[in-house]
């Protein structure tokens, strides 16, 4: 299957307000309709690194949208390989810019923005962890690449062979790169098909959103990610004696 | 008292022992809960009864803390789903009874053996510290380590309210080999000890506003700057993010194309550079004026 551009990407979300959104560098920022309101959208495409300077460029949107679109829900759209390792990135504070991104997002929250993210492409390590998990629910394209990494790239840091993985990866999907099997670690709430309506699927998501964060009791349900529910509910409950 | 010893080679449950109250210390999910992880017991790799993460509740000056240490010893302390969970489970308790949370910093980031699981875990962790932050809860991150804050951490630890480091402590998301394999050695020399140290350790750091405290390698040390950031909170507003938005582009604008740390830190005021190398934390902090 040939990869859709993002331009048609876009549109396929938005319609025809899609042309409020402009593209520079692989980085997007504006402002679209979705289910007949307004929406900010920020987000990466091509999949392309995320730096210093794009990290600026989508706080500085979201900040926009905080001063003069109050309570518009912010729609980020992840397609990016993840930070590119670079020294003088990392000399001036990277993980403190994708702080700052955070922060930005972490005050629209409180401030009544929804935060919605689709995986659209790459959403992978740093890049997905820097905005996209930050959402108050995750949505992803079934032809998406989430996940922390694939098992070979897995292999290689860890010296166990890419058999082995596989292997194991049929009983744990934490283990498997994909949007699918990270759904069924509480991940992302739903996958979103070829075939489906993602402009209604966009306006359900946001209509229905939460802040509260379910992932935990996603992840138990679906059965992909057993543990971290209930040590929480430990930690909780040891913290309250 | 702690004595002369390190605060960088002591072990995680040393570390909040000296850090803390004398005899304070009630850990919650101990070693003998035997939480261990199946991923690394189905690979074959050895597990961790508390699966790399010390938690617990604590007194500090008196007052009440929540705090975490990780294990770097224990897979290079990187984040898993129990380990994760705890994280989790911990700054949720601190927001819950508005107690602040120290995290005593070990970790390479997400655990590679647990695929997503530790990644999503690490998101989950970073909104149980804006749980915290919304109702001015503080969080603070102690990285005194060369193992440091890295990858998935390295961005959690920037979510807190505040970060103590040392010279030894390194805050970054790729580290040098990484790097180096990317860009070439001319570029990142991983073995040049004090250019890695200048790129991502806690003199940088803090001289470009990062780390709230630069402090000596030493549980006392790091006990005083931790017991002055408890009564605090740093909020989060239009205003403070605005605030901040034009300090980072500032510092890009700045330096997004000096390639020698040096250059930095001359720019922000450290004269004698091999002088400033070779000072404490604490000396170091005096001798440089700290810009934004």
């Amino acid at each position: 299957m040939k990869k859709p551009s993002a331009r048609a990407l876009f549109a396929r979300l938005f319609g025809s307000s899609a042309k409020g959104i402009s593209v520079e560098k692989s980085v997007l920022t504006g402002y679209a309709a979705a289910g007949g309101t307004k929406v900010c959208v920020i987000g990466t495409c091509d999949g392309t690194y995320i730096d210093n300077a794009a990290a600026l460029r989508l706080a500085a949107h979201v900040i926009d949208c905080i001063e003069h679109h109050p309570k518009a829900p912010i729609v980020m759209l992840v397609d990016s390989a993840g930070q590119e390792p670079n020294r003088v990135a990392e000399m001036l504070g990277l993980a403190s810019y994708f702080g700052h991104l955070l922060s930005c997002l972490e005050l629209a929250r409180r401030k009544g923005h929804k935060l919605i993210t689709v995986a659209t492409g790459q959403a992978v390590g740093g890049a997905f962890l820097c905005y996209g998990m930050f959402a108050d629910r995750i949505y992803a394209l079934d032809s998406a690449s989430v996940g922390l990494m694939p098992v070979e790239a897995m292999s290689a840091v860890t010296k166990i062979p890419v058999a082995v993985l596989r292997k194991l990866s049929k009983t744990m999907p934490s283990l498997e790169f994909g949007a699918k099997p990270f759904a069924l670690l509480g991940g992302v709430e739903e996958v979103w098909a070829a075939k489906d309506d993602v402009q209604a699927k966009l306006a359900k998501a946001i209509a229905t959103a939460s802040t509260e964060d379910n992932r935990a009791e996603l992840g138990r349900k679906r059965g992909g990610r057993k543990l971290a529910l209930d040590i929480r509910k430990k930690v909780l409950a040891a913290s309250a004696r | 008292m702690t004595g002369t010893s390190l605060f960088h080679e002591q072990t995680a449950r040393q570390r909040i022992a000296a850090l803390v109250d004398p005899r304070s210390f009630a850990e919650m999910l101990p070693p003998p809960e035997r939480l261990t992880s199946p991923y690394l017991a189905q690979l074959g790799i050895p597990v961790s009864f508390d699966d790399g993460v010390v938690i617990g509740k604590a007194k500090l000056g008196g007052k009440e803390i929540y705090i975490a240490a990780q294990v770097g010893q224990f897979v290079g302390g990187a984040v898993g789903e129990i380990h994760g969970a705890k994280l989790t489970g911990l700054f949720k308790a601190a927001a819950r009874d508005q107690v602040p949370c120290v995290l005593i910093i070990e970790s390479g980031g997400v655990r590679l053996h647990e695929g997503s699981a530790g990644e999503i875990a690490i998101a989950e962790t970073m909104r149980a510290i804006f749980e915290c932050r919304a109702k001015k809860v503080p969080t603070i991150a102690v990285i005194a380590t060369d193992i440091g804050a890295y990858g998935g951490i390295g961005i959690l630890s920037t979510c807190c309210d505040f970060r103590v480091m040392t010279e030894h402590g390194r805050l970054g998301i790729s580290g040098p080999i990484v790097i180096e394999k990317w860009m070439g050695k001319k570029a990142y020399d991983s073995a040049n000890r004090a250019l890695v140290w200048k790129t991502s350790g806690g003199k940088t750091k803090y001289l470009l506003g990062d780390a709230d405290a630069l402090v000596h390698d030493s549980a006392d040390a790091i006990r005083d700057a931790v017991a002055k950031l408890l009564g605090k909170s740093s909020a989060i507003t239009l205003t403070s993010v605005k605030t901040r938005q034009k300090e980072l582009e500032k510092r890009l604008k700045r330096f997004g194309d000096t390639a020698d740390p040096d250059a930095v830190w001359k720019a922000m005021g450290v004269r004698d550079i091999a002088g400033a190398s070779l000072a404490s934390g604490p000396e170091f902090a005096a001798m440089a004026k700290r810009g934004k």
